[in-house]
């Protein structure tokens, strides 16, 4: 027989230590594993991982990772769209869950050393992103340029405010911020957030960049195309999927698409090899 | 690999030899009509298994990869929770499954112990399991219509991958080889003979007669093989064959190499939960679903391209060494939709046809 930490489906168990609200249904949990040896082990996650989470009795589901592995604490964050999600809403600290991973391939924030880095989200989309952003500011003499682009619904769908208002203080760092419907007190950019690129005082970093984009289906087509018409190379454009997972290891097929299982081979693919799989975003 | 020779008696013989050693032996029998299933041998049925007979729809994956499978258990005490997982892992054999199954179970091999991840619930299954291989060779009750394993290079005649291959030379004589130490242990018992030079060229030419008694000859397959890899199959011929789809599911229920699985919770006590894997369906549309509705493959024929490609293409028959269609032909028995692989095949040649003669290469 196996030893039983062996087994690829086996969660571990983990303990809620607090809740922070961000924005409306959109929660972000702090936890960390009952066993000590478990959390140094998964804390050896890279930025654009994701983890499995189980809520016993209701399901297991792939959240990804917003911290940077240069935090000290672990934590994700969720919109409560599904049972599963509501169930994570529903714990309060305290409370015990599972958890396994790190999974996925994660970005490889090493090989852009040197390069200009472009930070292009969308609502929910910053979760993934916050990780990398967060990365390349702790190793910040290492990289060139960073731009930060976000879009969101309305001043409110703003999240992660403590982060955005550290970038957008900190030197050598450019945020713009961007909503589709002003609010009272709104005083920035009212638009997509691709219309941010074309913003007088803007000057997109295009040579030498990478540009990391995530968000809703709709935005991230729109924002692929802005970056090309930029002159963006399709392999410098890279982003991360999400999809229904089962596994995450490559065994249950369903987030299969083209030659490439998203859970191990992704989630993270550049627009290159995203055109390639065929399949929509 | 060693070969010998027994008697009509002699594969019965072979059943009990397992049975003595503990095993559990699995064997196909009949059930009514044409009806047939895999069963665990008894000292009552043990007289009832036959070797020739037509393959049961319901594949031998189950006893590596079961329709319903019991991942851990969680049990939470006084808030604290505790979580268990549960193995099984009989001896078992078994006994008297058709090349194309063995290939099956070859394909599951590679998929979830041949990566970077191993499958601990597969391996416990597997690591205590034999498969006793019987070749097909009558034409009317081995050799069903949709058979097509000639073409997928995995029958009748398994080559590698079994413990023990049984096959009748249709004169009182059954030739049986081993394909691991395992199997050639048992040689140790009376009842194996010698095998002769004349033995073997007559299973040479039984099998060589028997070669053409396949009434689907899907020819086309390597093609299909090379023009799904290369991405040159017309989306609409992908719609035509989404087209006939009816969404069932069946076709990945009795294949023999479909992986696909979904996990699922369950309340089994008080504060017990039980975590399962069922079987899951990439026909079905919820397969994709994501919180919140979004679906990448809408269309059913994006969902029967994927099957098929999954099944198909070069770079996944690379990827697990092995293909994950073994041509036994349940899907085209199961499909109400006639889309089968064999059907499938033959779409493809046809349309594929059409468009190269408008583009002479």
């Amino acid at each position: 027989m196996k030893a039983a930490t062996d087994n690829i489906y086996l969660p571990k168990v983990a303990i809620l230590d607090r809740v922070v609200d961000e924005i409306h249904e959109v929660k972000t949990f702090y936890w960390h594993f009952e066993d000590a040896e478990e959390q140094r082990k998964f804390r050896q996650f890279r930025p654009g991982q994701f983890a499995q989470v189980s809520l016993f009795g209701v399901g297991e589901f792939p959240l990804s990772l917003p911290p940077s592995p240069t935090e000290p604490e672990t934590f994700f964050t969720a919109r409560q769209v599904g049972s599963c999600t509501a169930a994570l809403h529903a714990l309060k600290p305290g409370d015990q869950f599972a958890v396994r991973g790190p999974y996925g391939n994660g970005f490889p924030m090493e090989s852009y050393y040197g390069r200009n880095l472009v930070f292009v989200a969308g609502g929910i989309g910053l979760i993934p992103l916050r990780s990398c952003i967060i990365y390349a500011l702790a190793h910040r003499e290492r990289y060139q340029r960073i731009q930060i682009f976000l879009g969101a619904r309305t001043p409110c769908d703003l999240m992660y405010r403590a982060d955005l208002r550290q970038w957008e203080q900190s030197a050598g760092t450019e945020c713009h911020l961007t909503v589709d419907r002003a609010a009272d007190g709104w005083t920035g950019n009212v638009g997509v957030v691709g219309s941010l690129f074309q913003k007088p005082g803007v000057r997109m970093a295009v040579d030498n960049t990478v540009a990391f984009v995530c968000g809703p289906p709709v935005m991230f087509r729109f924002v692929i195309k802005d970056l090309v018409a930029l002159g963006l190379p399709e392999t410098a454009i890279v982003s991360t999927l999400e999809r229904y997972m089962k596994c995450g290891v490559g065994k249950c097929g369903h987030c299969c698409i083209g030659v490439a299982y998203v859970c191990v081979d992704g989630p993270v693919f550049t627009y290159e090899q995203l055109k390639k799989l065929g399949e929509d975003i | 690999m060693k070969a010998r020779i027994v008697d009509h008696a002699g594969v019965l013989r072979i059943v009990d030899l397992f049975r003595q050693q503990g095993y559990q032996v699995i064997a196909p029998v009949r059930g009514r009509g044409r009806d047939t299933y895999y069963d665990g041998v008894t000292d009552e049925n043990r007289e009832r298994i036959e070797i020739h007979l037509p393959n049961p729809q319901y594949p031998p994956k189950r006893y590596v990869f079961p329709h319903i499978e019991r991942f851990l258990n969680a049990r939470t005490a006084g808030g604290q929770l505790e979580i268990e997982p549960a193995y099984y892992g009989p001896k078992r054999v078994l006994f008297g499954i058709r090349s194309c199954d063995v290939a099956g179970i070859w394909h599951l091999d590679r998929f979830f112990l041949g990566r970077d991840f191993r499958d601990p619930y597969y391996a416990s299954r597997r690591e205590h399991l034999l498969l006793v291989n019987v070749v097909c060779t009558d034409p009317e009750q081995d050799i069903a219509d949709n058979c097509f394993c000639v073409c997928t290079d995995t029958g009748p005649a398994a080559r590698e991958h079994f413990d023990l291959q049984l096959m009748d030379l249709h004169n009182g004589e059954f030739m049986v080889v081993a394909g691991t130490p395992a199997g050639e242990a048992l040689f140790a018992d009376p009842v194996f003979r010698k095998c002769t030079a004349a033995q073997v060229e007559r299973r040479r030419a039984l099998l060589s007669e028997v070669r053409r008694q396949f009434k689907t000859m899907t020819s086309w397959f390597a093609a299909t093989v090379r023009y799904v890899s290369q991405g040159r199959i017309l989306d609409q011929t992908w719609e035509e064959i989404g087209n006939r789809c009816l969404e069932c599911g069946g076709c990945t229920y009795v294949c023999p190499a479909c992986t696909c699985f979904t996990v699922t919770d369950r309340q089994v006590g008080p504060n017990e939960i039980e975590r399962v894997r069922i079987w899951d369906s990439c026909a079905l549309g919820g397969f994709t679903r994501m919180a919140g509705g979004h679906n990448p493959r809408r269309a059913v024929h994006d969902r029967r391209n994927r099957r098929f490609f999954r099944k198909l293409a070069h770079y996944f028959i690379q990827r697990e060494l092995s293909m994950a269609c073994v041509g036994c032909g349940r899907c085209a028995a199961v499909c109400h939709g006639d889309v089968g692989m064999p059907s499938v095949v033959e779409m493809i040649r046809r349309a594929t046809s059409e468009t190269e003669k408008l583009e002479p290469v």
